[in-house]
């Protein structure tokens, strides 16, 4: 989810072990991820409330800790500096608010049933943002591409994304919405996010209107017969879950580029990848798993559309000679080609990159996703 | 934590090989997360069960002539799964020690039970290839002996009197009956029909009812799923459309039929004193949970 920036460092305090001072940094309230922690804490309680949410209170502090452990541990490494691994346990939390292990009941607070999901999950998260650097940042956004691993390589038969529909409690649904609309624009503005996030929502709620008219369908575990029409498009477009990932996950200044038009055509990209994967599925599962891909897809090419939007620039500034804009922050992309393939990160995101929407594109006419969504497995909770 | 940025040549040969080792894992990820291969549910394992023939009948029929098949043809295969159910497979009786003709128990059967009785003496039961007697028992009485050998089985029979034994086998497939003749009779007219919903489980399929001349109710569900459990029963309701189990237990409703099985497409004749015109609804009851499963609201066709 979105890390907005790094807390200024406060290494007044320090530790001594073995005669040796380790600085500690302890959590800054004006920390802008404690804003976003607050949100995902808030719907958290909601989901443990009023959504029947099915993850338990354990599920969700074991995430945490693993993934605040990882970061700690590596930035202690990296820096020699104990601090507060707020982004880790951002994570953690992030994973726990869309992930779900199967079988796993509301009410249950303390089930650690499927906990290795959780705990890979984390580990895939916090791999990728440490190992995957092909520009000297990390590519991918962290909880995103750990909820999406588990997704389609432990796969439906183990866990699930939390359902596009928060019901059935209106009162809890109606809090929801007003906890993310408000933490959006409280982070959002923050981040100068709010146009990638409206260019996202634009072309999404666009592309799925037209689904919708086509006659599209979905089928869900949750909903009695194939879901059409006004339907369709309200459950997908302007599902909480929808909003919770265009709000706090893709707009993760990290990952996300860092000049306005590229933010702009990336929350653009995003949707449109979105949407074309989700128009050949007909499950909720793979309408999950392709929203949440699609991050994955666009993050692989940022480093691509930020080069584009520069040259776009700097041919608009050498036809025009007036005095340049601030160059966007951020490194320059290195040398394209295949020489660039000889590098373990660049495959690898390659890999992940292609991978990823064929993996997702195969999930449309997968029995077993089928046969779980339409309830048939003979399981009383099969999600 | 190890940098994969640039590992140059001069890179350490233990990161190159954690490189080789990462880029290893990615690639694997992305094929069994495309389940190439079956990869993914070989690993992970299937929600979704090999398709199997349904069955056709409650009693498999054996002919006195020897085996015969249990369930239908391959061109009603089923990933679906019902409540395991006992089918008929023979009847077997006799006086004093023998080794029975044999029957056929299904590779897909879970087990097979014999309910017996003797009258003097003692009877002991044994299947080929099994240490264990399938029964053992003073006489007279009347109980049951399981096993689980399937194939062809003869039993050897040691008794010192009369005997009988109920062959039948526990199958999770689903059953397929074909509509009961008197359904299909002219003067038979069908007087409500309706779709399953769901409430608080899965249930889908059509429910028919019809009135035969004799003025007897017969009662079809046809493609017909629902989330297994033991002793569900279907009950009549006066509500047109109960959603929840609090709304349905807040009625009256009476016994219609007993729902041992949870998938296909079955038949039920209706006890002579419920008349379904009284009724608006049909509920999938679970009377150990006290849960309404799901509903069909009566139409008339």
């Amino acid at each position: 989810m979105t890390a907005p920036t790094k807390a200024p460092p406060a290494p007044s305090r320090h530790v001594t072990v073995r005669g040796e001072q380790i600085p500690v940094v302890l959590p800054n309230r004006r920390d802008p991820r404690l804003k976003l922690s607050t949100v995902v804490i808030s719907i958290h309680v909601l989901g443990q409330t009023l959504l029947d949410f099915k993850v338990s209170i354990a599920q969700i502090l074991i995430s945490m800790a693993v993934c605040g452990l990882i970061e700690g541990v590596i930035t202690f490494r990296n820096t020699r500096v104990l601090a507060w691994p707020a982004s880790g346990v951002l994570t953690g939390s992030s994973i726990a608010l869309i992930l779900r292990a199967s079988g796993t009941v509301h009410g249950d607070y303390w089930s650690l049933n499927g906990i290795e999901f959780f705990v890979l999950a984390g580990v895939v998260s916090l791999l990728s943002k440490h190992l995957i650097r092909p520009t000297g940042r990390h590519l991918f956004n962290p909880s995103n591409i750990g909820i999406v691993w588990c997704l389609l390589v432990v796969g439906p038969n183990q866990v699930f994304a939390q359902y596009l529909w928060w019901g059935p409690s209106i009162i809890g649904q109606v809090l929801a919405y007003l906890v993310i609309l408000f933490g959006a624009v409280w982070i959002l503005r923050a981040v100068k996010m709010i146009p990638m996030a409206v260019s996202f929502m634009v072309t999404f709620a666009a592309l799925i209107g037209l689904f919708a008219l086509g006659g599209r369908e979905f089928i869900a575990i949750w909903h009695d017969g194939p879901i059409g029409g006004m339907e369709y498009w309200v459950n997908v477009a302007l599902s909480a879950e929808v909003l919770v990932f265009v709000f706090f996950m893709i707009s993760d200044p990290q990952t996300a580029p860092k000049a306005p038009e590229a933010r702009v055509l990336y929350g653009a990209t995003v949707a449109a990848v979105a949407a074309a994967l989700i128009y050949f599925q007909q499950t909720e599962f793979g309408i999950k798993v392709s929203i949440l891909s699609s991050l994955t897809v666009v993050c692989a090419v940022v480093p691509f559309l930020e080069a584009a939007v520069r040259r776009r620039r700097e041919g608009a500034e050498a036809a025009a000679p007036v005095p340049a804009a601030p160059r966007a922050p951020g490194p320059a992309v290195r040398p394209a080609g295949l020489a660039a393939l000889r590098r373990p990160a660049v495959l690898a995101a390659l890999i992940i990159a292609v991978a990823t929407p064929i993996d997702t594109a195969l999930l449309h006419d997968n029995k077993q996703v089928i046969l779980i969504e339409q309830g048939q497995v003979g399981k009383a909770n099969a999600q | 934590m190890t940098d994969l940025v640039v590992p140059g040549p001069s890179t350490p040969r233990s990161q190159r090989v954690l490189s080789l080792l990462g880029l290893v894992a990615v690639v694997a990820s992305g094929l069994v997360g495309g389940n190439f291969l079956g990869l993914r549910e070989t690993l992970w394992g299937s929600e979704s069960p090999e398709a199997r023939p349904a069955a056709l009948s409650r009693d498999a029929g054996q002919p006195a002539s020897g085996p015969a098949p249990t369930t239908a043809p391959a061109a009603g295969e089923t990933v679906l799964r019902s409540q395991p159910w006992w089918q008929g497979l023979t009847k077997l009786e006799g006086r004093g020690s023998t080794t029975t003709s044999p029957f056929t128990v299904s590779q897909d059967a879970l087990q097979w039970r014999a309910k017996w009785t003797c009258d003097t003496g003692r009877l002991l039961v044994r299947a080929p290839g099994q240490a264990r007697p399938v029964i053992d028992a003073a006489c007279p009485g009347a109980e049951t002996g399981y096993s689980i050998r399937k194939g062809a089985v003869s039993l050897q029979v040691t008794a010192d009197g009369p005997w009988t034994m109920a062959i039948d086998q526990q199958l999770e497939l689903p059953l397929n009956e074909p509509p009961l003749p008197a359904m299909t009779a002219p003067d038979t007219k069908m007087v409500f029909t309706g779709s399953l919903y769901r409430m608080d489980q899965v249930g889908t399929g059509t429910l028919n009812i019809y009135q035969t001349a004799d003025g007897r109710h017969l009662l079809r569900l046809d493609s017909f799923f629902v989330t297994a459990n033991i002793d569900l029963e279907l009950r009549f309701s006066p509500l047109e459309a109960p959603r929840t189990t609090p709304q349905f237990m807040a009625s009256p409703s009476v016994w219609a039929a007993p729902l041992d099985i949870t998938a296909g497409s079955l038949n039920f004749t209706l006890p002579p004193d419920v008349n379904p015109a009284q009724y608006r609804s049909v509920v999938v009851w679970c009377p150990i949970i006290d849960s309404a499963y799901a509903a069909v609201t009566l139409r008339q066709p």
